[in-house]
């Protein structure tokens, strides 16, 4: 399903705002100008990536820090436990995860289009 | 099969109005029902591995911060206990394997560290698992604020309390000025406890 989401100037250079749509929140974002659109729901426990920021291409994960390519979708990096030399390493089946739930995006005439299921 | 069918009844259920209203303003009831089982997941494990913390909670030092330890480990229960309802009440249900539960938890198991013996390598930890649950929370309170007043309230009353379970050990790590004195009884719930209504204690 192909939506008009909102005006091209809505969405901001290293910003991104929420749509929510059938009751699913939507991340739209722009990074070096470039668009990106991905479920707000963080995959590896489901806290609001909305709430996150940038680490160049990454978005951050404001729960327990995981990050995503806002691109790709690709997990990039998940953070380890081990902030103190003495602290355990979490369990490999509570640190694993997906990649992000990504969408195409495009921008025409200063309007944005998402393809939603 | 999915980790919450298990619980489906053979029966015909009859509509839910609280389920329907919950639609009609707009809930994402299976993003709620996927939260709130990591919260309260994360809740148990922390009960869990509180009792351990709280073990090691030895010496002079130790000795000092036993009792508060105890108050958050019990009031985590009680935040299961609190919540776990609810979770059904939404159709949902907690995963038939307690291992599933606990990988699926929304914060990371509170291990007890390996120099233990250091006292504030344990508030560390109490802190980081305290500071995890606020996160938790504040989602589901975000997600239901002035759509769900009912998983509102419990998930509020929760976490008022993570906020001032972080508030002791921050100020036990950094000696900052402090309102906390004790609780009546240990792990009183103040918010989520008999005042609430929404435990038995």
């Amino acid at each position: 399903m192909l939506l008009q989401i909102c005006r091209s100037e809505e969405i901001q250079d290293s910003g991104w705002k929420v749509f929510t749509i059938n009751s699913i929140d939507f991340l739209i974002g722009r990074r070096n100008g470039k668009l990106f659109a991905c479920n707000n729901s963080c995959p590896h426990r489901g806290a609001s990536l909305s709430k996150g920021h940038f680490n160049g291409d990454n978005i951050v994960c404001h729960m327990h820090g995981y990050e995503y390519d806002v691109f790709s979708g690709k997990l990039m990096n998940m953070k380890s436990w081990k902030k103190d030399s003495t602290w355990v390493e979490q369990s490999p089946e509570w640190r694993k995860s997906g990649d992000l739930v990504k969408y195409p995006i495009f921008e025409r005439d200063g309007l944005v289009y998402v393809t939603l299921p | 099969m999915t980790d919450s069918d298990y619980a489906k009844t053979t029966k015909p259920v009859p509509n839910i109005v609280a389920l329907e209203v919950l639609q009609k303003n707009g809930v994402n009831i299976d993003r709620l029902k996927e939260l709130i089982t990591k919260g309260v997941g994360a809740e148990f494990t922390t009960y869990y591995y509180y009792t351990i913390l709280r073990m090691h909670c030895t010496g002079l030092e130790g000795e000092g911060i036993k009792e508060i330890v105890e108050d958050a480990r019990i009031e985590d229960r009680n935040h299961f206990e609190a919540m776990v309802p609810r979770l059904y009440e939404l159709g949902g249900a907690l995963p038939r394997d307690i291992r599933k539960f606990a990988d699926q938890a929304g914060c990371p198991d509170a291990f007890l560290p390996q120099n233990w013996e250091d006292i504030n390598s344990i508030l560390k930890v109490l802190l980081e698992a305290e500071q995890c649950a606020i996160r938790s929370w504040g989602e589901v309170c975000d997600l239901t604020a002035g759509k769900d007043p009912r998983t509102y309230d419990i998930a509020q009353r929760i976490m008022q309390e993570e906020v001032e379970h972080e508030a002791w050990f921050i100020e036990l790590l950094s000696k900052r000025p402090s309102g906390h004195f004790r609780r009546k009884f240990a792990g009183q719930s103040p918010h989520t406890g008999s005042q609430g209504s929404l435990i038995h204690l």
